[in-house]
C-alpha cells in the first residue's frame, strides 16, 4: 500500500466547546481544495456543532502534523493550541472511527441518527467537488451500509432517549397513529413546548392552550399555530381532548379524578393521556386509576428514558462488533488494493470460470479418453490466460503512475466483482445519462 | 398416498412454518419473518380451500357427517378471519391467534377423520350452511378479538403500571388497535352469530319439529349470545372501550371452546361427535 488514511479530529469527548467553536470548518469546500492543493489524495471534511472529522486519503510524503497545522492555521489558531484536543486514526483504526460515527456510537447521545445525515451531506459534497475518489468512495459507502445494518440489526435507535419523544412514543403505545388527535397544553415550560411540538411533528391535528393567563396562552396559541381556551372552561374541553400536557406552576392538582369520571364517561371512554411535567403535580395520580386513562409523570418519564438508555448501551456492543468485523472486511479491500493479489484473483477468477465449463463439456461429451481431456483443459486455462494477458499488462503499466494504482485496480475490481459483491440489477440506473 | 393426504400433509408443513415464522417475528422485531408467515399462510389456506372442496365435490351431502369436516372449516375460517384483519390493519399480530388455531384445528380434523355427526335424514341445506357457515365466522371473529384482549390486557397493565415494555412488548400494535379488533369482532361477529342462529333454530323446527329442545348445545349457545348481547349494548349504547370488552369477550370465547370441545365429545347432545 503506498497511501495512508488518516482521520483527524475532534469531538465532544477530546474538546470543550469554546475549542470546538474555534476550529470548526466555516467552508468545508475551501477546506478540502486547500487539503488536496498541499498534495492530499482524497480529502472528506465534516463539521458539525459536536465534531469535526477529517478523513485524508495520501502518500506516506504528508505527516499527520502537516494537516493539523493546515487545520490550525485555517481557524487562525495555533497546533499546539489545536493539538492536545484531537485524536488521529490511522488505516484500519481511521475506519474503524468513521464507521462509529456513522452508527452513532461516537455521539453524545448513542444512537440517535442526526449524524448519519450529516455524514451524507458532508459526502455529497466530497464528491461534487471532486475530493472524495475511489478510497473515500468505497469507504463511505460500505460505512452506511454498516450505519443500516447495526440499525436493522440491533435495537440501538428504537427506544427515545428524550423525555418529550418518550412521550410521544407513550402515546402512539396507546393511541397508534397520532393523526386526527387532539392535544392540550396546559401552562407553559420549555419542556411541555418540546413535548407539543413533537406531537404536533407525529400528526396531531389540533393543540389547544391553556394557561390561567388568557395573554399568555394566545401568544403561545400563536406560536404554535393552536386554539387558546380559557382556563375556567378546563374540562368543558378535556371531553374532547386526547392528549393533555401539565406543565402550571399551581401548588395543588389541576385536574382531579372525581371531575374526570365524568369526564371520560362524557366522552364515552375513548382513552386519554396525560404528560405531568410540573412539580408539584397538577394531576391527581388516582387518575391512572380510571379505566382508559393513562397518567406519566415526569418521573415516570425518567424513568422510560433511563430503561432506554441503559438499552442502547447494551445494544451498542452488540453494534460494536459488527463494526468490527465490517473494519476487518473493509482492510481485506484495501490490502487488495495492491497489484499483486488483483492479478492472483484476476486469475483464480479466470481457472475457476474455465475449470466450470470444461466439466460441462466433458459431461456432455460423455466418453472421453484422456488425451481429448487434457487438451480440452489445457485449450480452457490458455484462453483465460491469454484474455487476461492484455489487461494485466496494462494494470502494471498504469500503476506506476503516481497516484492511479488504487483508481485502476479498484476499476479491475470491479469489472471482474473480485470481491464478490452483491449488485443489484438497478444498480446504476440512476446515475445521469451524459450528454450527447 | 391418496391426493387428499397428501394436500393435508402439504397444508400442515405449511401452517406449521407459518406460525414459527409469525412467532419468530414477533419475539426477534423481525418484519421479513412476518411477511414470510404471510407468504406459507397464504399457500396453507390456498390448498386448505382446495382441500375442503374437494371433499365437499367427493363426498357430497356426505360431507357433513364427517366430524373432519367442521374441524377443517373452523381452522379454514381462523385464517380467513386473520386475512381480513391483516388486510385492515397491515400486521400480522393476529397471526399469533389465527395460525396455532388453525393449526391445532386441522390437525383436529385429521384425527376426527372417523367421528360422525347425527344428522337427521331431512337436512335443509339452505339452514345448515347458513348456520355453521356463520357461526364458524364469528367464533373466528371472537377468537381474534380474545387474543387482542389478552394483549390488550398484558399492554395496558405494562402503561398503567409504568413497567418498561420488552422489545416484544414495543413492537406490539397499540391498544386502539386491540379495541379496533375487538370493536369488529362485536360489530361484525354479533350479528353474524344471530343469524347462524336463527338459521339452526329455524332448521331445528323442521327437523325436530320444535326450535328450542332443552340440549346443552342449545344451552351454552344461548348463553353465549346473552353475553355477546350484552357486549354488542355495552359497546354501542354505553359506549364501553378497553379493559371491560377485552375481559368479557375473553370470557366468551373460553365458553365457546369449552362447549366446542367438551360438549360436542363428552355431552349427549345433538350436536354431538361419535367416533
Amino acid at each position: 500500500m503506498d497511501h495512508n488514511i488518516y482521520l483527524i479530529g475532534l469531538n465532544h469527548k477530546s474538546a470543550g466547546v469554546d475549542i470546538r467553536e474555534r476550529y470548526a470548518l466555516t467552508n468545508v469546500e475551501e477546506f478540502e481544495a486547500g487539503l488536496l492543493d498541499i498534495g492530499v489524495r482524497e480529502v472528506m471534511a465534516l463539521s458539525t456543532c459536536n465534531r469535526v472529522e477529517i478523513l485524508v486519503v495520501c502518500s506516506e510524503a504528508i505527516t499527520e502534523s502537516e494537516i493539523l497545522t493546515y487545520w490550525a492555521n485555517k481557524c487562525s489558531g495555533s497546533r499546539s493550541d489545536l493539538e492536545p484536543n484531537t485524536y488521529c486514526h490511522k488505516d484500519l483504526k481511521a475506519v474503524n472511527h468513521l464507521f462509529r460515527v456513522a452508527c452513532s456510537l461516537d455521539s453524545m447521545i448513542v444512537g440517535e441518527p442526526q449524524i448519519l445525515g450529516q455524514l451524507k451531506d458532508s459526502y455529497r459534497n466530497a464528491v461534487e467537488a471532486g475530493a472524495a475518489r475511489v478510497i473515500i468512495n468505497r469507504m463511505l459507502h460500505k460505512a452506511f451500509f454498516v450505519a443500516k445494518r447495526v440499525r436493522t440489526e440491533t435495537l440501538i435507535a428504537s427506544s427515545a432517549v428524550s423525555i418529550s419523544y418518550a412521550a410521544v412514543e407513550l402515546a402512539k403505545k396507546i393511541f397508534g397513529e397520532l393523526k386526527g388527535q387532539k392535544a392540550m397544553l396546559i401552562g407553559a415550560g420549555e419542556m411541555a413546548e418540546l413535548a407539543a411540538t413533537h406531537l404536533l411533528n407525529s400528526g396531531v391535528e389540533e393543540i389547544r392552550i391553556a394557561n390561567r393567563t388568557l395573554s399568555n396562552a394566545q401568544e403561545l396559541a400563536k406560536k404554535m399555530n393552536g386554539e387558546p381556551i380559557p382556563f375556567e372552561s378546563l374540562y368543558d374541553y378535556l371531553s374532547d381532548t386526547d392528549i393533555i400536557i401539565s406543565s402550571t406552576g399551581a401548588p395543588h392538582a389541576v385536574i382531579k379524578a372525581k371531575e374526570m369520571k365524568k369526564v371520560i364517561k362524557k366522552r364515552k371512554f375513548r382513552p386519554m393521556f396525560f404528560i405531568d411535567i410540573a412539580v408539584p403535580r397538577d394531576i391527581d395520580p388516582d387518575v391512572n386509576s380510571l379505566d382508559n386513562v393513562y397518567l406519566y409523570d415526569i418521573d415516570d418519564l425518567k424513568d422510560v428514558v433511563e430503561e432506554n438508555m441503559s438499552q442502547r448501551e447494551d445494544e451498542a456492543v452488540k453494534a460494536s462488533s459488527i463494526v468490527e468485523s465490517e473494519t476487518l472486511s473493509f482492510g481485506n479491500w484495501i490490502n487488495s488494493l495492491d497489484l499483486q493479489p488483483t492479478i492472483v484473483d484476476l486469475f483464480n477468477r479466470s481457472e475457476g470460470i474455465a475449470q466450470a465449463e470444461l466439466a460441462k463439456t466433458l459431461k456432455r461429451l460423455g466418453d472421453v479418453d484422456d488425451k481429448t481431456k487434457e487438451a480440452l483443459e489445457f485449450m480452457a486455462l490458455s484462453i483465460g490466460k491469454k484474455l487476461l494477458h492484455e489487461p494485466v499488462s496494462f494494470l502494471k503499466r498504469r500503476t506506476e503512475e503516481e497516484g492511479a494504482a488504487d483508481r485502476f485496480v479498484d476499476l479491475a475490481r470491479r469489472m471482474f466483482n473480485l470481491d464478490n459483491d452483491t449488485i443489484p440489477p438497478d444498480a446504476h440506473c440512476k446515475r445521469k445519462k451524459p450528454k450527447a | 398416498m391418496t391426493l387428499f393426504e397428501f394436500f393435508q400433509y402439504v397444508i400442515i408443513a405449511l401452517y406449521l412454518m407459518g406460525m414459527i415464522f409469525f412467532i419468530a417475528g414477533a419475539f426477534k422485531n423481525n418484519p421479513i419473518m412476518g411477511k414470510l408467515g404471510n407468504l406459507c399462510a397464504i399457500g396453507g389456506f390456498a390448498l386448505h380451500s382446495l382441500d375442503l372442496l374437494l371433499a365437499i365435490t367427493v363426498y357430497k351431502g356426505t360431507v357433513l357427517t364427517g366430524g373432519f369436516f367442521y374441524f377443517s372449516l373452523l381452522g379454514w375460517s381462523f385464517i380467513l378471519v386473520y386475512f381480513g384483519l391483516w388486510w385492515k390493519i397491515r400486521n400480522t399480530f393476529f397471526a399469533l391467534t389465527a395460525s396455532p388455531l388453525a393449526l391445532l384445528l386441522f390437525i383436529a380434523s385429521l384425527a376426527a377423520q372417523s367421528l360422525k355427526v347425527t344428522l337427521p335424514a331431512h337436512l335443509a341445506g339452505l339452514f345448515i350452511g347458513l348456520h355453521i357457515g356463520t357461526i364458524f365466522v364469528s367464533i373466528a371473529l371472537m377468537a381474534m378479538a380474545a387474543g387482542a384482549g389478552v394483549a390488550f390486557i398484558y399492554l395496558n397493565n405494562k402503561i398503567k403500571t409504568k413497567a418498561n415494555l420488552t422489545a416484544f412488548g414495543k413492537e406490539m400494535p397499540s391498544l386502539n388497535t386491540f379495541d379496533r379488533v375487538n370493536h369488529w369482532a362485536i360489530m361484525i361477529g354479533f350479528p353474524l352469530y344471530t343469524l347462524g342462529l336463527a338459521a339452526g333454530f329455524l332448521w331445528a323446527r323442521g327437523t325436530f319439529t320444535k326450535m328450542f329442545s332443552w340440549d346443552p348445545k342449545e344451552i351454552v349457545t344461548l348463553l353465549v349470545w346473552f353475553l355477546f348481547a350484552f357486549l354488542f349494548h355495552q359497546r354501542t349504547i354505553v359506549g364501553w372501550r378497553g379493559k371491560k370488552p377485552a375481559i368479557l369477550v375473553i370470557i366468551v370465547f373460553v365458553i365457546t371452546m369449552i362447549s366446542l370441545w367438551g360438549i360436542n365429545f363428552f355431552i349427549p347432545t345433538h350436536h354431538n361427535f361419535k367416533a
